[in-house]
């Protein structure tokens, strides 16, 4: 087969992004998980493991440039490359807002819980799917699975106004819950972020297969009243 | 009328076909060349690439048993109309080979030979033309002290830049480079690249390469050949560079690019 060694390399990348997204996707489920079992020896394992998914960041980041440099990729090898640049950086952001959300819980380790966590472990499960979809579909080159799963996106917006709007209640109801719910609405407003990461990421590997960069918007979620 | 700029000289190619005897080499390609622009052409070796660029300057009529049909236009003329005057025309579309050919003359001689055997310039306005020529071909700083000396003794890249100087002499219109590097190191590959931007300034360029980093550095647009079911040389996909080489539209020349065919 031609280019043996570069289809090889090139593989072998892919199954690196892979890894690099499963390991995203278990830091933002874990830091849910410790959120809500009050675990602060395992939130700060997470933090400190975040670490290694900087490296494995960097690691892809460098084979990535060493294949463009020596093996002269064009045309749609080229796109996936410059995709999986892309797309380990977002996946690097993921897992720092995995790290933020295990900050968050070693902070509020100490006093109960204004509300019981429903909708963020529900929120964290969402995106974690659409992540894992979507990277799927840039290992299958599926176009067509790319570009649908951004729209799913407005379920967890709808989530997330969900949630802020409990905290709210709560929050009136007693001024002095104004600091957890705070920081309640940042772990909500972090898995926020995740699944808008996943929106570039599609955008991405729209673009890698079919050379056309598409904006991949979510539609506007329905305005609260 | 001073001031005038010289019409920029764009080749409009029409359905040219070429055969060497019953051998169909090109089938039906049809292409616009832009004015002072660098096109390249690309493609596996046997696909009529150089075929096609010895028909802009009608240099196949010297092979023996060869035929085109279709029109190639220069400035609106076509090249294989009766009558066209085919010595003046390999003027005004001159050709740099693979391999380096300066005549076994002084660096001087070489240069002044076309404008010599033009009439066009003689004494102070023939040394003139000789420098202005091997400016333009990056040579001058290195040879001017040293014109008498012969042109054999030169690097092969200093004999290609005099041969590209040679070209220039005879304020051609197209200069047509078939593999033109192929010969040179690398450093001396990069200088022929440097002075072929420059070169656009006045003159259309078209470069056969095998080299398709090479291709990819330099042109503005790129055309890839490729063989039809008949094994006839074709034209299959011709457009902007950038989009060539990052999107190509046509999977011959996806596969081609990325290495993938065979």
């Amino acid at each position: 087969m031609p280019r043996e060694k570069f289809e090889h390399d090139l593989h072998r990348l892919q199954d690196e992004v892979l890894e690099l997204g499963a390991m995203a996707e278990r830091a933002i489920t874990e830091s849910v998980q410790v959120l809500k079992e009050r675990d602060v020896a395992r939130a700060r394992a997470i933090m400190e493991a975040d670490k290694h998914i900087n490296e494995k960041r960097y690691a892809i980041e460098n084979e990535t440039l060493t294949l463009i440099a020596t093996q002269q990729p064009m045309a749609g090898d080229l796109r996936t490359l410059a995709a999986i640049l892309e797309i380990a950086s977002e996946l690097e952001r993921m897992a720092d807002y995995a790290k933020g959300i295990a900050n968050i819980a070693v902070m509020i380790a100490a006093e109960p819980l204004v509300k019981p966590l429903v909708d963020v472990p529900r929120m964290a499960a969402k995106a974690c799917d659409m992540l894992h979809r979507s990277l799927e579909a840039f290992i299958r080159q599926d176009v067509e699975a790319a570009r649908a799963i951004p729209k799913e996106d407005t379920e967890v917006d709808r989530l997330y106004e969900q949630i802020y709007r409990e905290l709210v209640t709560y929050i009136m109801a007693d001024p002095r819950a104004i600091e957890q719910a705070n920081k309640l609405t940042w772990v909500a407003h972090n898995l926020e972020r995740v699944a808008d990461r996943v929106g570039n990421i599609c955008e991405r590997i729209v673009f890698s297969i079919t050379g056309h960069g598409e904006e991949l918007d979510t539609p506007p979620a329905l305005p609260a009243n | 009328m001073t001031g005038t700029p010289a019409p920029a000289t764009g080749i409009q190619v029409q359905d040219l076909s070429v055969r060497y005897g019953a051998r169909v080499a090109l089938q039906g390609v049809s292409m616009d060349i832009e004015p002072r622009r660098i096109t390249a052409l690309i493609g596996p070796s046997g696909c009529g690439k150089s075929t096609f660029l010895r028909c802009i300057n009608r240099m196949n009529d010297t092979i023996p048993g060869a035929s085109a049909e279709g029109s190639v236009r220069i400035d609106g003329a076509d090249v294989y109309a009766p009558g066209t005057d085919v010595v003046k025309l390999r003027m005004k579309v001159g050709m740099v080979f693979q391999r380096p050919n300066p005549f076994p003359q002084s660096i001087f001689d070489n240069v002044a030979f076309g404008p010599r055997v033009l009439g066009t310039h003689r004494g102070g306005s023939l040394a003139r033309v000789v420098e202005h020529s091997l400016r333009a071909a990056d040579l001058w700083e290195e040879v001017k002290d040293s014109l008498r000396q012969d042109a054999l003794s030169l690097s092969l890249g200093q004999q290609q830049r005099l041969c590209i100087a040679r070209a220039v002499a005879v304020a051609p219109e197209v200069i047509l480079m078939d593999e033109p590097c192929s010969a040179l190191d690398p450093i001396a590959t990069l200088r022929v690249e440097e002075l072929m931007r420059g070169l656009t300034e006045k003159y259309t360029i078209i470069i056969v390469t095998h080299n398709m980093q090479q291709a990819a550095r330099v042109s503005d647009r790129t055309g890839f050949f490729w063989l039809n079911e008949d094994k006839a040389g074709i034209l299959a996909e011709y457009g902007a560079t950038e989009q060539i080489f990052t999107s190509p539209r046509d999977r011959r020349t996806e596969d081609y690019i990325t290495g993938r065919f065979g």
